[in-house]
């Protein structure tokens, strides 16, 4: 488009909102380095030290400062993730499969699915909290809560696994049921390979989502706390730099997956590629 | 009524299975049933529940509309729905004046596709940082002895920090415009990347003003991505409770915050009770928005 004037002006105001968006990360991860136990939440820094980091390790000696109850709560989210996104995974692709021939009862199939990820948490985890009561059931992470869990991240497997399927070519399932191989070998050496990159995009959202889920936990967990239920359990005390040290780490580790899996995909990519290569040859 | 749901949900397989004798409905089965169980049924529970005998100590499945009655004769709770509404509106707007230009940007001027990407890659990064530290980190900004305040008296243009900025309904909305706008930017931006450059060209060669060009092409054709955007935006908005809490050191109740505290209390027919009228509001906000745009049609 030519008008340039307009290009720049846009372009310095998306400067500025990336800025927004950055902004409060990088003033906490900067508190994070302030001198402890004394130093406070918030400017100037006294002295820059990463004594909230060994804080969170356990490795200062004790002071008025509780530490963050992290180490089991972070077990238990990763366990919790891992849960969730194997068996919302299995469940986005079966149903996206299922949504390759019409069927009657599609259109609320589809809502019915889709309402997971609409509903707000604090709804479903009432709802369950409210279930568990009347029923007599003790609520805990990997139950009540990994149920919901599921609820909130299948409809995201399940959008990305539509769109996976709807660009999908179908003449090569056709040709390789057409050559007499049954369609479970078909869909393990066919379909599989070629939506995979599919399958990592939403294992990767089941996982990160529920990893980081809040709402939904809060009612439908026993006593046991998930990191982000630590994390919150810190709202209504007074806030010190430890919490801000842990959300840097966090992020850290949070960027770790990111790059695993951009490394996974690159890999698919590249073996979809060579397979290809070797069938043209 | 969890009755009909599943009926109709089994009549509706039933009518499938005998049309295509294949395994559609296996595939579909097992997500269907965890949705009904885990999601509709809760739901159901909830709006009973509502309905139940809420005593100071205990609560009885004696059915009654008391807990109804209190809801709506009762300052705190009316107010938080009003707050809720409010708020909701407000981040809904900032959210869409914040992003619209940012995705204009992104979506439209950038036309190399690396570049874009990285942009959009930008944009989704702070979703890597756990949803509450980012909450969390709006308090070193936006406090009496925060950055924005320091670096506001440090260029010289206050002299007394702005006191309003934390603790108040202010900082809740800048709180969530920011957490919530990329889900704005994001639908938006796929739609302008959507839009055929050469309309645009077109209607440059017939004499068309930038201004014209956005009013005439560019606006409408991104519509289905504001909606989609703020179909986003309303749901979490609705359902808030930590940004309020975090933020506003508890001068703004949401329904949200409602449920926390009356679940708190133990107080499980009055939570259903705002839970209910959440889900009302909620589902009348989406069907709203449902019948600008289709979504099964913008995948």
């Amino acid at each position: 488009m030519q008008a340039n004037g307009t290009k720049l002006a846009l372009g310095i105001y998306t400067a500025l909102f990336l800025v927004f968006l950055y902004g409060p990360m990088v003033v906490l991860a900067i508190l994070s380095f302030q001198t402890g136990p004394e130093g406070g939440p918030q400017f100037p820094i006294i002295e820059w030290s990463i004594y909230w980091y060994k804080h969170l390790f356990g490795m200062t000696p004790p002071t008025r400062i509780a530490p963050l109850p992290i180490e089991e709560a972070l077990v238990r989210s990763l366990i919790l993730a891992v849960m969730t996104m194997i068996v919302s995974t299995v469940l986005g692709v079966t149903s996206a499969q299922a949504f390759r021939k019409k069927f009657t009862g599609s259109g609320f199939a589809f809502y019915l699915i889709v309402l997971g990820m609409m509903v707000p948490g604090v709804l479903v985890g009432l709802g369950m909290a409210l279930i568990a009561n009347a029923l007599g059931i003790d609520r805990h992470w990997w139950g009540t809560t990994f149920v919901l869990h599921v609820v909130y991240t299948y409809p995201f497997a399940f959008l990305v696994m539509l769109a996976i399927l709807n660009r999908f070519d179908q003449s090569v399932e056709e040709a390789s049921w057409s050559l007499g191989v049954s369609p479970v070998k078909t869909f393990r050496k066919v379909t599989f390979p070629l939506i995979f990159p599919g399958v990592l995009s939403a294992m990767l959202f089941a996982f990160t989502l529920s990893y980081d889920e809040f709402s939904r936990t809060l009612f439908a967990s026993g006593r046991d706390l998930t990191l982000p239920l630590a994390i919150y359990g810190t709202f209504s005390v007074e806030v010190h730099p430890n919490v801000f040290a842990f959300g840097v780490l966090t992020t850290l580790f949070s960027f770790a997956l990111l790059g695993t899996y951009a490394a996974l995909m690159m890999l698919s990519i590249r073996r979809a590629r060579r397979v290809a290569i070797q069938e043209e040859a | 009524m969890a009755m009909t749901a599943a009926t109709a949900e089994a009549a509706s397989a039933d009518r499938s299975a005998k049309k295509m004798p294949d395994r559609t409905f296996w595939l579909l089965a097992p997500g269907v049933i965890w949705m009904v169980l885990f999601l509709v049924v809760p739901i159901l529970m909830m709006v009973y529940v509502s309905f139940w005998t809420q005593t100071t100590f205990a609560i009885t499945p004696t059915l009654t509309t008391k807990s109804w009655m209190t809801f709506f004769s009762s300052d705190t709770y009316l107010s938080a729905l009003w707050t809720t509404i409010r708020i909701w509106l407000i981040v809904l707007a900032a959210t869409l004046i914040v992003g619209y230009p940012a995705a204009l940007f992104v979506g439209l001027f950038v036309r190399n596709k690396t570049l874009q990407t990285v942009l959009l890659v930008l944009c989704v990064i702070p979703f890597w940082t756990s949803f509450l530290i980012r909450v969390l980190a709006w308090r070193p900004m936006l406090g009496k002895e925060g950055a924005i305040n320091l670096i506001l008296q440090g260029v010289g243009l206050i002299n007394r920090p702005i006191e309003v900025l934390l603790f108040s309904e202010l900082s809740v909305i800048i709180g969530m415009t920011q957490i919530y706008c990329v889900f704005m930017v994001g639908p938006i931006a796929f739609m302008m990347g959507r839009i055929d450059q050469s309309v645009i060209e077109a209607a440059q060669d017939l004499g068309a003003g930038f201004w014209r060009i956005f009013r005439t092409i560019i606006l409408p054709l991104s519509m289905p991505g504001v909606v989609v955007g703020a179909i986003f935006v309303s749901v979490m908005v609705l359902g808030e409770f930590a940004t309020s809490a975090a933020l506003s050191g508890r001068k703004v109740n949401l329904l949200g915050n409602i449920i926390v505290t009356q679940v708190g209390s133990l107080k499980w027919a009055f939570a259903a009770v705002a839970g209910v009228i959440l889900t009302i509001l909620m589902g009348i906000v989406v069907a709203a928005l449902l019948r600008v745009v289709d979504l099964r049609k913008e995948l």
